[in-house]
Parts: structure tokens; C-alpha cells; sequence
């Protein structure tokens, strides 16, 4: 088991995944769009909240938790150059409106990164290469991204196999200073650059024997369609949106710090 | 058909060839990441092995056309592999297929490489630049104004990035690698 076998795509079935990619697209816009609306609290929340569903039932949990944290540094930096402005502001004393201000900023950002990774976590490349296609992205760019996708994982298990051999024979990459450890990568270069030429060669003969670029207009075995699930999904993109223009435009929002005041 | 017999299986071999760099390139990218975690930057942009000199390499190899169409696909082939980083929908195309579209002029000085990778970094630079302005500002460092911000921002990897791409373009021209198998 190598640490790039985590890397290969695989084909996943769930009811998030099975859904029309440009659909999930307009859904991650329609988000996007509904996040920068607000810098109240309370509606960023509600918007962090509701994508939740959506993890769990891709089950892509573990994932999501790993890209929310690698948000997590630039959050802490947002949040605090937020806190740190509105304290320098209000003359050096944390207030409560400025403190959720800055939460609510930081929020904002975590609801754009979640929705994104929402969208990549459960699109597959291949079906996100057949949606490219079906919106009239020229054949061969659809086929270099798809097929680009399987070959890294290949290659980045070549590059690594390289590496080990030539430590093998006595070359050391981490002494010297800088221009010798770059003149000490070079034995590495080249023979990943030699094989990957021949990979190519072999990848042309395949493409050329199968009669690549013979038909000009394509057939496709599976074609994207609507189907219940999609339905469903535009009908929550465009009630989401509808929500929060509404809420935007008729509706004070009250802060959360004045709701907990008046709790008890 | 217009295209003769011959000219098309040029062509084959050329995006067969451009497919695999596109890939070589992200998986350089993927194995400084397993090695140097350290030299990545919060918000996306990081010094790696070289994993721009496939790119280049492309380029020079082939000429801007397909250097071009080779970084517009790399961008987006990349974009699979860095949710963690940060990403946000609309950054998605100014950052990434077009900045490394931009690398692809590095194809317009065939004759000289090392201009070619300047211009291709140039190129990378500015697409760059302009994202941090559009849509980083609001987290630009206390004190600095957004241009001066994005410009350092993305100077701090992209001039490493570029001498170490420059000087092992330079090598593996010396070692006539450039046009083998052509």
C-alpha cells in the first residue's frame, strides 16, 4: 500500500453523488450568493447548518472534517484580524456586537469553503468531465482533464519509486546548499521526464488505435439527466435564495448577543 | 476532413503527451506536499519540487498554444487536490486555469528559456495579483494597503518558485532533454 493509493478516485454511490454535478454547481453558487447577503450571525449560521445534511448523506464526513480543518488556520486569522480592528475601533474593550461581528465574518467563510468542498467531495472527476462535456466544452479538453485525473496517482507513485532508487544509490537530497540540492534533483527529473514521454507514446498508440479524433460529432453512453433528485435540489436552491433575499430585504435580523439578553 | 492522415496523429501525440505532463506536474505538486508541508501558505500558493517545470518543459517543447491549453487544463486538474487549502467558487477560474494558462507563454521564446519562464511566471503573477485584490483584501495583513498585500502575498512563493524552475529549465536544456523523442 503506497500513500498515494488514497488519491485514486473512486466510484461512490449515494444520493448526493448520483446528483446532476451542474445542478450541485447552481447549488454552491446559489450558497455563495446567500452568504455574502448577510454579516449577521444568526442567517450565517442557519447557512453553516443546513449543508450538514448534505455530508452525511454522501457519508462523506471524515473528509469534510479534514478540509474544514485545514480551513481552520485561515479562519483563526480572519477571526482575529477582525477582533483585533473593531478592539483597536472601540478604544480598546471588547464589545459584544463586535465580537459576534467577527465571528459572523469568520462564518462567512466557513459556510464559502464548506460549500465548495461539498461539491468536490462528491463529484467524481468523471462526472464532472461528462457535465463539462455536456456544456459544450471542446471534446479534447474533457478528455485530458478526465484522463490527466487517473494518470497522477500513477505518477506520483513513479516519481516516489525514482526518488527511493537514486537515495539508494548515494544521492542525498537534503545536504548542500541551495544550488546544489537543486543540481541534486536533477537525477530525479530526468528520468521521470524520460518515462513520462514514454508513458505518452504508449498513451498515443492506445488513442490512435482506437481511433481517436476520427468522428467529430460524439456519442456518449451515459447522458446527464434530471432526475427526481435534482428536481429536489433546485427546488431547495431556489427557496434558500428566495429565503434570504427576503430576509435580506423586509426582515431585521436581530443580533444574537440581544437574543440572549433577553432570554431569561 | 481537412486535417491530412499524418497531421492528426501528430496531434494525437502531442495531446498524449501533454496529458501525461499535466499529470506529472500535479503529482510533483502532490509529493512536495507529502515532504514540505511546511512551505505551503494559508491561503493557497506554495513553494514545491519544481512542479511547475513540467509545465514549462511543455511549453518550450511544443510552443504558447499548447503550453497554454496544457496550464488551462493543469488548474483545473488541480483544483481536485487542494480542498483543505482554501478555495472559493468564484476564485476558482482567475486562480487556477488562468494563472496557470499563463505559465503556457513560456512557449512564445522558444529560443529562450529562461525569458519564456520569467514571462510564464509574469504571467502567473498577475493572474494572481488580481485575485488577491478582488478577493482577498479583506485579509490583508494590519497595516498594509490591498495592493502592496497581494503583490508581497504572492511574491513570497511565486520568486523561489521561479528561480528554482528557472535554473532547472536551464539544466535540462543543457542536457539537450528539450527535444528528445520529437
Amino acid at each position: 500500500m503506497s500513500v498515494f493509493s488514497g488519491l485514486k478516485f473512486r466510484k461512490v454511490s449515494s444520493p448526493i453523488h448520483n446528483l446532476d454535478p451542474r445542478m450541485k454547481f447552481v447549488y454552491v453558487c446559489a450558497i455563495f450568493a446567500a452568504a455574502i447577503l448577510f454579516s449577521e450571525l444568526l442567517p450565517l449560521v442557519i447557512l453553516f447548518l443546513i449543508q450538514i445534511p448534505f455530508v452525511l448523506l454522501a457519508s462523506v464526513e471524515r473528509e469534510w472534517l479534514r478540509s474544514m480543518r485545514g480551513a481552520a488556520f485561515l479562519a483563526t486569522i480572519i477571526f482575529l484580524t477582525n477582533i483585533g480592528a473593531a478592539f483597536f475601533r472601540d478604544g480598546y474593550v471588547f464589545t459584544a456586537p463586535s465580537v459576534e461581528g467577527a465571528v459572523a465574518m469568520t462564518l462567512r467563510f466557513m459556510v464559502l469553503v464548506e460549500s465548495f468542498s461539498v461539491f468536490f467531495l462528491t463529484t467524481s472527476p468523471d462526472h464532472l468531465g461528462l457535465a463539462l462535456e455536456q456544456t459544450r466544452v471542446p471534446y479534447e479538453f474533457v478528455f485530458a482533464f478526465t484522463t490527466a485525473v487517473r494518470f497522477v496517482p500513477v505518477l506520483a507513485e513513479e516519481a516516489q519509486t525514482i526518488m527511493d532508487a537514486q537515495k539508494a544509490r548515494g544521492l542525498e537530497l537534503e545536504r548542500g546548499n541551495f544550488l546544489k540540492r537543486i543540481r541534486n534533483y536533477i537525477p530525479i527529473l530526468i528520468p521521470l521526464i524520460i518515462g513520462a514521454i514514454r508513458r505518452s507514446l504508449e498513451l498515443a498508440e492506445a488513442m490512435e488505435s482506437r481511433a481517436w479524433g476520427a468522428t467529430k460529432k460524439r456519442t456518449n453512453l451515459y447522458v446527464l439527466k434530471m432526475h427526481r433528485g435534482d428536481v429536489v435540489l433546485i427546488a431547495i436552491t431556489f427557496g434558500i435564495l428566495a429565503t434570504a433575499v427576503y430576509a435580506r430585504l423586509f426582515v431585521r435580523i436581530p443580533p444574537v448577543n440581544e437574543l440572549l439578553r433577553n432570554l431569561p | 476532413m481537412s486535417k491530412t492522415a499524418v497531421s492528426s496523429a501528430v496531434e494525437t501525440k502531442i495531446l498524449a503527451e501533454m496529458i501525461v505532463f499535466i499529470a506529472l506536474a500535479n503529482a510533483l505538486y502532490l509529493i512536495s506536499k507529502l515532504y514540505l508541508p511546511f512551505l505551503h501558505l494559508p491561503q493557497g500558493g506554495s513553494i514545491t519540487l519544481a512542479s511547475m517545470v513540467p509545465l514549462f518543459w511543455f511549453a518550450l517543447r511544443r510552443g504558447p498554444r499548447w503550453g497554454i491549453e496544457a496550464g488551462v487544463v493543469y488548474g483545473m486538474v488541480h483544483i481536485l487536490y487542494i480542498y483543505g487549502e482554501l478555495s472559493l467558487p468564484t476564485e476558482i477560474l482567475l486562480d487556477y486555469p488562468l494563472a496557470f494558462g499563463a505559465l503556457g507563454l513560456a512557449g512564445l521564446f522558444k529560443t529562450r528559456p529562461a525569458i519564456g519562464v520569467g514571462v510564464g511566471m509574469l504571467g502567473r503573477f498577475i493572474c494572481h495579483f488580481i485575485s488577491g485584490i478582488i478577493f482577498f483584501g479583506q485579509y490583508a495583513w494590519e497595516g498594509w494597503n490591498v495592493y502592496a498585500y497581494s503583490a508581497a502575498y504572492n511574491a513570497t512563493y511565486l520568486v523561489p518558485e521561479f528561480v528554482v524552475s528557472a535554473i532547472i529549465i536551464f539544466i535540462l536544456l543543457k542536457r539537450n532533454v528539450l527535444h528528445i523523442y520529437t
